[in-house]
């Protein structure tokens, strides 16, 4: 059925007005889907013979499995298949080349509580459910650790027999002298920070449905932004050929980072779908999202910072130690980057991190909005403002006299091709009134924090390289296919990409349909992260309809008897410069071409960076990265003193985003974005307790709702980047980042108290302030 | 055992045979076929199950089918009339109020049992009205927007 399109105001007010397209407010073109139930998503599809899966987890945070006696759950009526790990390839896997540890099923070891032992599949989710309990699984409980701190002492439990002190990886990476650095500072200031495990909390469970057909070809529906990932980490962990996997995701219920690699869910189902030779379907009930997906790596950050009496960086130097997590995934890209946003925010000189990522017997990391950037900006930001006070200085004046610029080459290497970090900076406190608020007296606050991020992807830290890639087809009524491997999350990405291809070749939004997700049909790409898909899937989309406009004017140009590059695209039609009365329809063209010449117009383009390199192996050093992304958020908090309540009452949002490609979806990226920096900031943190989550569910765990969402203004600052798709770079993770250190700086600025331990909660916020009665009335005898 | 009970949905009467255990979510997507109502924790919760059961908005996932025999209920697909969307429907999507739309339905229809009792809400009506819907995209602002901007009308 074809619905109707609503009668859309596109405001014209949008920036780039010399564009038709780019610029404008235009609204998501699938949200007509979602706003009437049509959209369908994983739990919403249903294959005839369909089985429903259930996975039994490790009740213990480490031991020993002895014996698994599946008798009892195979005879349960309505149960068709139980499987262990003695039915599986038993292959390792993980996501970045390091050591794989994570098995599908556990055979001999469980290391966290949640840890995938068996599963089930049934006629119905009930029954699924039900039988877990018959699964008889004898372990012998070793001891466990589970402070990562703790993890590294001599005599602490080992979670891998080979590895020493649980030291999962280790790097220092060193660039400048800080010992001249730090002798060169007048003052020198060292803190110590804590980024609690937080989950995606997508409100679409992590689920997937898998299905074998009769030559033995696996297809998989799951909620994956990244399908290419999917499919290769299946074709090894089930010993098949890629071209033998087909992934399909539907409609992705929001993913944060989170659904970008494959959980032990996509081969237990694919299994169960072997062995019982019919459709399996697995989805995460609310609890096991809590206790099973992966979080944002929990870290501890040591920050040391040097910096001279007028307020220049002269050194910095950092300690971080990762909570891995019982398994390997993720830790060592993220913590890389963590360590390169302490070393890349502000121009520091002479910077060295070094990094410990540890095993622990709890559930393990992954990416999650900012791929380590909230926990760096955490520690930086909050520091910043620390020395801001000791030298008695504001703390824009402070961020202002460090901030990066345009044609920067940071001592890690990263070239920094556009930054709009002081415009932000300055137009951040004329918005927010900063000058006139920062003097106003408690309860009530004003803090501000700043962001450096990828603008698209970067390279070394997710496995490889950076690369995405569009295909382009014309029809003979002049409409187009554009087929890509990035994946709509909700973001926004298809109606970005739309957008870039309309204003390129010139025609309507309308006459374009767009195809991504079916690795069947779309070309390899390396998926949506590293806020990447606007500048590198931009880019390969600008190109490809470059290409086939180029193609379109060698057809149009024999056609009216001028030269190609005499023609021009604009509004459905091809017209020769200068004389606008001479024109063809694109339409026109297409007929022409394919129908009458039996030549079809199609593009295809790659585009990979040429500006980026790959972190060097030994020093680390590169420019990963093909633009940076910066931004700054002003936070206003009302803090109650006798309950510790925090109140945040408005935030001021500036980034600089290269170009506004679409202002309307930008502003949805960065109000996200702030309402889950608050959730970080203020409320969220799997309670672990001996390895037990006690908060596994949104009764207990909370994340922001509409009433305590501030008031939000935001500002786009365009800087128009070299290399970005009509100068656009990313926003998606940036938009998070600086709201919990914006957040920690007003409630230091209302109550001069200064809570370096995430999430800051009223309990927290009391204790500091019976500290700060005590400290004051020591100081007053 | 099963029992039969019916349900009207969306102007639409449906006799069906369900397990006493069976909650109105799963009836209404497994037994009727109407998956645009989402279930987000089963929990009651997060707000995407939520519909409207005889005049009241409600999550599905906490109600029986068997207690809530001979209801009336409003689920997302009974808002547009054929082609024409809702203008609720209408000033999500113009406000970029949705973005990986899965809490959209039931935000919607929150929404939509607000609107029928207080045709001009306040800001802090509106907010708590949807108080019992999470969304971990769109940070609230421009949902509601939408909803404002449809009560002005």
């Amino acid at each position: 059925m074809v619905l109707k399109d609503p009668k859309i105001v596109i405001e014209m007010k949008g920036i780039g007005d010399q564009y038709s397209f780019i610029g404008k407010r235009v609204p998501k073109i699938d949200s007509i889907y979602m706003a009437t139930g049509e959209a369908k998503y994983l739990d919403d599809i249903k294959l005839p013979g369909m089985l429903y899966a259930k996975v039994l987890r490790s009740p213990h945070p480490h031991a020993k499995i002895l014996n698994i006696d599946t008798n009892k759950a195979m005879k349960y009526p309505g149960v068709k298949a139980v499987i262990t790990a003695e039915d599986t390839t038993k292959v390792k896997f993980c996501h970045l080349p390091v050591t794989p540890n994570k098995m599908v099923l556990a055979d001999e070891k469980v290391r966290f509580i949640g840890d995938e032992v068996a599963a089930v599949a049934a006629i119905d989710e009930v029954t699924a459910e039900e039988v877990l309990d018959l699964i008889e699984v004898e372990y012998e409980i070793l001891p466990a650790v589970f402070d990562p701190e703790k993890a590294m002492e001599s005599g602490a439990p080992k979670i891998y027999e080979d590895c020493e002190n649980n030291i999962a990886s280790t790097f220092v990476r060193e660039f400048g002298d800080i010992g001249k650095g730090f002798n060169e500072a007048d003052l020198i200031f060292e803190d110590r920070f804590t980024c609690p495990p937080v989950v995606s909390c997508t409100i679409e469970p992590h689920g997937c449905i898998a299905s074998f057909d009769i030559s033995n070809r696996l297809t998989v529906w799951t909620t994956t932004q990244n399908p290419y990932n999917i499919q290769r980490a299946l074709a090894g962990v089930l010993k098949i050929p890629v071209n033998n996997i087909r992934i399909v995701n539907a409609y992705v219920g929001g993913a944060f980072g989170n659904k970008s690699v494959i959980l032990p869910l996509e081969p237990i189902a694919a299994f169960l779908a072997k062995k019982t030779n019919r459709p399996v379907k697995l989805v995460n009930n609310r609890q096991e999202e809590f206790i099973s997906t992966r979080t944002r790596y929990s870290m501890i950050i040591y920050l040391k910072t040097g910096v001279k009496k007028d307020g220049f960086l002269t050194s910095r130097e950092a300690k971080v130690i990762t909570n891995n997590g019982a398994y390997n995934n993720k830790a060592t890209g993220i913590t890389l980057l963590t360590c390169n946003r302490i070393g890349n925010l502000y121009r520091v000189p002479n910077v060295r991190t070094k990094a410990f990522i540890v095993y622990t017997n709890n559930q393990y990391g992954d990416a999650l909005r900012g791929w380590g950037g909230p926990q760096a900006h955490f520690a930086v930001e909050s520091q910043m403002d620390i020395i801001a006070e000791a030298l008695n200085m504001d703390p824009l004046e402070l961020r202002l006299k460090n901030a990066n610029q345009s044609g920067d080459t940071t001592p890690w290497g990263w070239k920094i091709s556009s930054c709009g970090l002081t415009e932000c900076l300055k137009e951040v406190a004329r918005i927010s009134k900063w000058d006139h608020k920062r003097k106003q007296s408690g309860p009530k606050g004003i803090g501000m924090a700043s962001v450096i991020h990828t603008g698209g992807g970067s390279m070394g830290t997710h496995g490889g390289g950076n690369y995405s890639e569009v295909f382009m087809k014309l029809n003979s009524d002049g409409t187009v296919n554009v087929v890509t491997g990035d994946s709509d999350i909700g973001q926004g990405s298809d109606t970005i990409l739309t957008q870039i291809v309309a204003e390129e070749l010139g025609i309507s939004m309308d006459n374009i349909k767009i195809t991504s997700r079916d690795t069947d049909v779309t070309p390899v790409t390396m998926g949506t992260w590293g806020s990447r898909v606007t500048f590198i899937g931009g880019n390969a989309a600008k190109s490809a309809a470059s290409e086939m406009k180029r193609k379109l004017f060698e057809v149009a140009a024999e056609m009216l008897e001028v030269e190609p590059h005499n023609l021009e695209a604009k509004g459905g039609l091809i017209y020769v410069k200068g004389e606008p009365d001479k024109y063809l329809s694109i339409s026109e063209v297409a007929y022409s071409s394919i129908v009458k010449k039996g030549e079809t117009i199609t593009s295809k383009v790659t585009y990979s960076p040429k500006n980026t390199s790959p972190p060097d192996p030994k020093t680390g050093y590169g420019n990963y990265c093909p633009t940076y992304s910066f931004g700054v958020h002003v936070a206003e908090v009302e803090v109650d003193e006798e309950t510790g309540k925090i109140m945040v009452t408005n935030i001021f949002a500036a980034h600089d985003v290269g170009r506004a490609i679409n202002p309307l979806l930008i502003e949805g990226q960065i109000e996200g974005g702030i309402a889950m920096g608050i959730g970080y900031a203020l409320l969220e943190k799997l309670q672990w307790e001996s390895g037990k989550t006690l908060n596994p569910n949104f009764c207990t765990y909370k994340i922001i709702n509409s009433t305590e969402i501030p008031k939000i203004q935001t500002l786009l600052i365009e800087t128009i980047d070299p290399d970005g798709p009509f100068g656009a770079k990313g926003v998606g993770e940036p938009a998070t980042i600086p709201t919990a250190p914006a957040v920690a700086n007003a409630i230091y600025n209302a109550i001069r108290v200064r809570v370096k331990d995430l999430p800051i909660t009223p309990d927290k916020i009391l204790k500091a302030l019976k500290e700060k009665q005590k400290g004051e009335l020591i100081g007053k005898k | 055992m099963k029992h039969k009970i019916r349900l009207t949905i969306n102007d639409e009467l449906y006799e069906v045979s369900v397990e006493p255990y069976k909650t109105l979510i799963d009836i209404i997507r497994d037994d009727i076929g109407l998956i645009g109502t989402k279930k987000g924790c089963g929990t009651g919760d997060c707000g995407s199950c939520t519909i409207i059961l005889d005049g009241k908005p409600v999550n599905s996932c906490l109600i029986l089918g068997v207690e809530v025999d001979g209801s009336n209920i409003l689920t997302i697909e009974g808002l547009r009339k054929g082609e024409e969307l809702h203008p609720i429907q209408k000033a999500f999507i113009e406000h970029g109020a949705i973005q990986c739309g899965y809490c959209t339905p039931g935000m919607i229809i929150s929404a939509k049992a607000l609107l029928d009792n207080f045709p001009n809400p306040t800001e802090g009506q509106v907010k708590m009205a949807l108080s019992g819907n999470l969304c971990r995209c769109t940070g609230y602002k421009k949902i509601i927007e939408a909803i404002m901007n449809v009560g002005s009308q």
